[in-house]
């Protein structure tokens, strides 16, 4: 009954919390509309929001009640699913399934909105992710300002293409196609730029600088006028296009093209990425993250190798700003904000840092669950409430699976501690 | 010249701390050399300043690998100085613990060839064959040290004596011409001090590889070193056979006081 009695009060909190904003002259009205507005269930019927939440709190508390008693019957069917997925078989069908699901999606889903969702929302944050989880997975180093190699990619498109101010960089309009390397190239270069005097840092402090990385980054695109366009930026970045022989095709206003395109270059980075991680270099990094004092002592050079993973993970985000600028068409400064390096993060973490599926998973999964907020609005959300949410189920991830929703298998449960050796 | 190691007049201080005071030594090639000294003498910041980690203030320590010039230890980075043919292990063992006892040798045997991202990623035929050498080099160490069986298990559920015998692996992976070894027998039982003892005799014997160890059994540094020095508040107070050392008043003073002194640790 106390139980019970907490879980009301938490769920119908969360209820006001998430609710619509009172007025001056009105206070009260933000309170009332938190609670008896009319809200969809999950999009299946409509009832008045105190009783919505109520049951969210209920299945959560049941699922919390579940966990603590039955850990038994979970362990039971954890090592089941284990043998299952250590299957080779499983694991290829499971594969094809996915791949065939990937491809067939667009003509699953027939909504514009979520056709452009899945393109500018989710595929290109899973290439951000992935990117990411090469810093901060394999190579463990916390990189806050990782959408500054998103807006170098982004920006690079736009010169090369001729949107900027700045003139054209070969001097000819060129088809975002051609910006494709010159973006990576860049972005890999402002890595390792960034890298070379930051990565003798450690911890803290390197996620303080590069932090202050991306602001830097952000305020040159919104203060060099005459080289980016300043804060308006550009809206001229044309769109892909094909002209080779008799093929002559452009990518267009409708976004299932630009998915296949994405997609296509997604594949190929898990791929790059996957084959990086069962190499030599793969295996430095991870050597690097668990005890950088071994590491040195068995020849390996840390600042090398973070170095890399710096500039290779800039690569994927690089590649990002190209499809982002292409597809959309413009380019502002307003869209590189610490807010996005923080979601980016959010999502490797949720997926599971340093395991490539996972933060494809994750990505994929938050990327849905905020395009389904702001598409299907449940009554009084604000835009501004999405993080309780995204929070909230942090939270719960980080009591249930604290690796992450499909953790790495090459990750130690305890942190090697980084001082040096003691005599 | 036939000495590996040549340290004259070495200093470490941290702050007003010295923890090293003109220390001078030298290792012979192919020798089995033990540094012994109580609590806080400043056994592993010799080490430390040997493998690159500490920088000394004062002195000089040479390093000459076979057939190659003598080159100065201090100034180089830990990674520098395994290239050179230095390896070591260290005191509370220092594993990958989040890879198998195989990656763990592994990552030792690959470290010393080139980067190559693109190569190791694209996986070209250099890249495979480099891949199959290092493979074959980690089984046979492996195999060397007795952990065949252990090899895909994760390192961190080794136990403390087989954590050693794989630190001693990944070192020997690197293809040194020493190893250093920071006390190896430390939490380790009596049948296993044993087989440690005939291990480190073997990669001498065997694999050519000379022996610098710190080490508090006096058992296993007795039946083992051919050569000790003694260290005690960061300076040499003896440097002698088994033997010799063990008559020396020196060390006995140094290990159970003399009544004007009172032993303080400054670890």
């Amino acid at each position: 009954m106390k139980l019970l009695g907490a879980v009301f009060v938490l769920s119908e909190l969360t209820a006001v919390i998430t609710g619509p904003p009172g007025n001056p002259t009105h206070p009260w009205i933000g309170f009332h509309g938190s609670i008896v507005d009319q809200a969809s269930f999950l999009g299946l019927f409509n009832i008045q929001r105190w009783i919505a939440f109520f049951i969210y709190g209920l299945i959560v508390s049941g699922a919390v009640y579940v966990f603590r008693t039955q850990k038994q019957f979970i362990a039971q069917v954890r090592t089941a699913q284990r043998s299952v997925t250590s299957n080779k078989s499983v694991k290829i069908t499971t594969s094809i399934a996915t791949i065939t699901l990937v491809v067939l999606l667009p003509t699953l889903v027939a909504d514009p909105f979520w056709q452009n969702a899945m393109v500018s929302q989710i595929a290109v944050y899973v290439l951000l992710a992935l990117g990411l989880n090469v810093v901060v997975g394999f190579a463990g180093l916390l990189d806050l300002g990782f959408v500054a190699f998103y807006a170098v990619g982004a920006y690079a498109t736009a010169w090369c293409t001729g949107a900027l101010p700045l003139p054209a960089l070969f001097g000819v309009h060129l088809n975002p196609f051609y910006a494709i390397p010159v973006a990576i190239i860049l972005a890999m270069i402002s890595g390792i730029i960034l890298g070379i005097p930051t990565l003798r840092l450690r911890g803290d402090y390197l996620a303080i600088v590069t932090l202050g990385f991306g602001e830097i980054i952000t305020l040159f695109a919104n203060n060099l006028n005459g080289i980016t366009g300043g804060a308006m930026g550009t809206a001229q970045v044309p769109h892909f296009s094909v002209h080779v022989g008799p093929v002559n095709y452009v990518w267009g206003i409708p976004p299932v093209p630009y998915y296949y395109l994405t997609i296509a270059f997604v594949g190929i980075f898990i791929v790059a990425f996957s084959l990086l991680e069962h190499s030599r270099v793969g295996r430095a990094w991870t050597a690097i993250r668990e005890d950088e004092v071994a590491a040195e002592s068995v020849g390996i050079n840390p600042l090398k190798y973070k170095v890399m993973a710096f500039a290779i993970g800039a690569a994927s985000a690089g590649f990002a700003g190209v499809m982002t600028a292409a597809q959309t068409n413009y380019v502002t400064p307003a869209t590189f904000t610490l807010a996005l390096s923080i979601n980016i993060l959010v999502l490797v973490i949720f997926g599971g840092m340093g395991s490539i599926i996972g933060v494809v998973f994750g990505a994929v999964v938050i990327q849905t669950i905020t395009m389904y907020l702001i598409h299907n609005p449940p009554a009084g959300y604000q835009p501004q409430d999405l993080y309780i949410y995204i929070g909230a189920l942090l939270v719960i991830m980080m009591i249930f699976r604290p690796a992450g929703m499909i953790p790495a298998r090459r990750r130690s449960r305890t942190n090697a501690s980084l001082d040096s050796s003691q005599g | 010249m036939n000495n590996l190691f040549e340290v004259s007049d070495v200093t470490l201080r941290f702050g007003g701390v010295v923890s090293l005071s003109n220390v001078s030594m030298h290792q012979k090639r192919g020798e089995i050399l033990a540094v012994i000294g109580p609590n806080g003498a400043g056994k592993t910041s010799l080490f430390n300043s040997l493998t690159g980690v500490y920088q000394p203030q004062e002195g000089v320590i040479t390093f000459t690998a076979k057939d190659k010039p003598s080159i100065s230890i201090i100034g180089k980075k830990p990674f520098a100085v395994s290239d050179a043919g230095v390896a070591r292990t260290f005191q509370a063992s220092r594993m990958f613990n989040a890879l198998t006892t195989f990656e763990n040798v592994k990552i030792g045997a690959e470290s010393h060839k080139g980067i190559g991202a693109l190569g190791a990623m694209f996986r070209g035929p250099a890249t495979r064959r480099d891949e199959h050498v290092s493979d074959e080099r980690t089984w046979s160490l492996l195999e060397f040290v007795g952990l065949k069986d252990r090899a895909n298990v994760i390192a961190s559920s080794l136990s403390y004596g087989e954590r050693r015998r794989l630190e001693i692996a990944r070192g020997l992976a690197t293809n040194p011409e020493v190893l250093l070894l920071d006390e190896p027998a430390a939490g380790t039982n009596p049948s296993e001090k044993n087989e440690l003892t005939d291990l480190i005799r073997r990669v001498r014997d065997d694999m050519g590889v000379s022996i610098l160890l710190i080490e508090h059994d006096m058992k296993l540094v007795m039946a083992l070193a051919e050569r000790l020095y003694v260290l005690n508040f960061g300076s040499v107070i003896a440097e002698g056979t088994p033997d010799e050392i063990r008559a020396n008043q020196n060390v006995i003073d140094a290990y159970l006081g003399t009544a004007s002194e009172v032993e303080t640790d400054n670890a």
